[in-house]
């Protein structure tokens, strides 16, 4: 089978400066990620999860290596580049949801679409379609406030799909959510995964997440332990 | 894909928008910014036109009156303190959004875009500010002339002499807040992401 790779990181290393003493939060990994493929990666705190989800998000650069979005070395893309994979290629979920408080459902959906340049009528018939498609139809108009942590998440989901990305990036998605509602989420992107062939990396210590997915990337110190089939 | 599609965009219909957004629902300080800008701007009003109103009053044939000159320190005095307070007031607004202007920048936003949001709200701020600022100063003006030259004083003052009191005093206001903001503004769109995103209040 020919491994259509979306997403290659080759020799990826992030070294920090804290204090004078250099931190290795990456310390050489090799990785190569399927178009559709959905990826776990599973470490304990300090493994290097986060400056990966950073690395491939296009929000941090590389000490050295090579992180290829599509084929394209992102070190060599500019500001207005970089934040154009960010804006059309990639959505991000977050564990805090990371909503825009001032901002109602329906605004927040639509707001990587301004971003893209979709006219504003347009971008508000998409966002309040992607809500309907999140079952969030009858609350278009609340603010994060005024929303139960699931349903804020789902919001967070249907603004992560806004313009259309090919890969989603979700740092401990129900990391802040009940098991029931984790449930929920997590067959969402799982049926977005399915249905739509998004590529989905996510950071998780979640045992339903690591079992709905296609491999599990098990990180420790920097470095890729092991890599497990689901 | 061509270099020339992958543009990120915001257009300023959309900024002022979300600027408005902002304004609107963070009400308690965006009133505290304008009332700032408006007690500034007041204070030089009403000295502008009590100055512009004795001085109808003796091309009038009434006695020659005059605001004391010390009075015009205090008005630079009072609008740099309301400088001061507006930026201090803006990087307290920064610090509470840090995290949503990670999120911004992860949605697409360039670093111009952060500042120029920033500086719509505080243009908007300015914009108010020296409305309600220059009314208060007509009032204050006419209470402290209006005993002696009479209250239709600002009727007798030619129209386009209180046209271009307004508008200075507008545009004032307008410079004012937003050189206030500049500084702010700066300091939100040179945010790291990454640490923005972790960034914990």
């Amino acid at each position: 089978m020919s491994f259509d790779s979306v997403i290659e990181l080759k020799g990826l290393k992030r070294y920090y400066n804290v204090g004078g003493e250099t931190v290795k939060a990456l310390d050489g990994v090799d990785l190569e990620i399927g178009r559709g493929e959905y990826l776990s990666l599973v470490g304990p705190s300090g493994s290097g999860k986060t400056t990966l989800f950073n690395m491939i998000g296009g929000l941090d650069r590389p000490t050295e290596g090579i992180v290829e979005i599509d084929g394209v070395d992102i070190s060599k893309l500019d500001a207005y580049e970089l934040a154009w994979l960010r804006c059309r290629r990639i959505g991000y979920i977050f564990q805090n949801f990371n909503l825009i408080t001032v901002l109602t459902a329906l605004e927040n959906v639509a707001l990587p679409t301004v971003f893209a340049g979709t006219p504003h009528d347009e971008g508000l018939k998409k966002a309040k379609k992607l809500l309907e498609s999140v079952g969030l139809g009858e609350r278009l108009n609340h603010k994060p406030s005024q929303l139960s942590a699931g349903q804020q998440q789902r919001v967070a989901m249907a603004r992560a799909l806004a313009n259309e990305p090919t890969i989603i990036l979700a740092d401990e998605p129900t990391g802040n959510l009940d098991l029931n509602t984790g449930t929920e989420i997590i067959d969402l992107l799982h049926g977005l995964n399915k249905t739509r062939g998004l590529t989905l990396v996510a950071a998780t210590h979640d045992l339903k997440m690591i079992k709905a997915s296609d491999r599990v990337i098990w990180m420790r110190d920097g470095r890729v332990e092991k890599i497990e089939r689901g | 894909m061509a270099s020339g599609e992958r543009r990120v965009h915001l257009g300023y219909v959309e900024a002022f928008r979300l600027g408005y957004s902002h304004l609107l629902r963070r009400l308690d300080r965006s009133t505290l910014n304008v009332a700032s800008i408006a007690l500034g701007l007041s204070f030089y009003t009403s000295l502008l036109l009590t100055d512009t109103f004795y001085r109808t009053y003796s091309t009038l044939g009434g006695a020659s009156l005059s605001v004391e000159a010390t009075y015009y320190w205090l008005v630079a005095i009072a609008l740099t303190v309301s400088v001061v307070g507006i930026t201090n007031a803006m990087l307290i607004s920064v610090q509470e959004r840090v995290k949503e202007i990670g999120t911004m920048k992860c949605l697409g936003a360039l670093d111009r875009h952060i500042t120029l949001l920033f500086l719509i709200e505080a243009l908007l701020q300015g914009i108010i500010g020296g409305i309600i600022g220059y009314a208060v100063g007509v009032v204050a003006a006419l209470l402290t002339t209006g005993f002696t030259t009479g209250f239709d004083i600002i009727l007798r003052v030619p129209v386009t002499q209180n046209l271009t009191l307004f508008v200075s005093s507008l545009v004032l206001a307008i410079v004012l807040g937003t050189a206030a903001t500049i500084y702010p503004a700066y300091r939100a769109s040179r945010l790291d992401p990454v640490e923005a995103l972790r960034y914990e209040l």
